[in-house]
């Protein structure tokens, strides 16, 4: 009933997410293109939430919970990388 | 007051939320374009992840609790929707501070219209040590 106005808020988002994929192609440094992918993770999570809601289906909210947690992951890896130009172990 | 009022309020609150979250989005989107370097990019990637992920989530999720004619599966909508929305406000600024002080002691990001940077005058000066920063 009242979920159908969300599809009004769709292409405010799909706008940044254009901004965003041209800054992660043409970002001068790496630490300018993984800002800019942290970013778009975070916009797929709100989509994955909205579109749950909007189209009922509780299976997709799931993925959001663990994208949140791979967005912190790459965020640990890079900058270890950055500091000592290796991934680890 | 009714429980047809409450969910009405509800819905108006969480559609506000979502609407802040789409203006920030697109504020986020062309500050991450505009800004010069990577130190003031930050500032986008903040606004990005609190006002334009956080705040639309929590909307999203009190939302799922007004659906009535959903069945009891909305309160794993809401739930999961808080635990993501608690997962961003906790990891955002970590991930952040870990890749602005990554990209500032390896010389990754090239700090390019330098307006003040203090912590090179006090490294220069001894008062911090690079390796305990």
């Amino acid at each position: 009933m009242a979920v159908e106005y969300l599809a009004y808020f769709i292409p405010f988002y799909l706008i940044a997410v254009i901004m965003y994929v041209v800054r992660a192609l043409k970002g001068p440094t790496i630490p300018d293109r993984v800002l800019a992918i942290d970013c778009l993770g975070y916009v797929l999570a709100t989509f994955l939430v909205i579109f749950s809601v909007y189209l009922k289906s509780p299976l997709i909210i799931a993925c959001a919970i663990v994208l949140a947690l791979w967005i912190y992951a790459l965020d640990v890896y890079m900058s270890k990388y950055l500091e000592k130009r290796e991934l680890g172990e | 007051m009714s429980s047809m009022d409450l969910n009405l309020i509800l819905t108006i609150i969480s559609y506000i939320l979502i609407g802040i979250g789409a203006f920030c989005q697109v504020v986020a989107g062309i500050g991450m374009n505009r800004f010069p370097n990577f130190f003031v990019r930050l500032h986008a990637s903040t606004i990005c992840a609190i006002g334009g992920s956080f705040v639309p989530i929590i909307g999203c999720s009190i939302l799922a609790l007004t659906l009535e004619e959903f069945g009891p599966s909305r309160f794993f909508l809401a739930g999961a929707g808080f635990v993501t929305a608690i997962f961003i406000v906790l990891l955002a600024p970590v991930g952040s501070h870990l890749l602005a002080k990554a990209a500032y002691f390896s010389k990754a990001a090239v700090l390019h219209p330098k307006v003040a940077d203090l912590l090179e005058e006090d490294i220069k000066k001894g008062e911090v040590r690079e390796s305990t920063v």
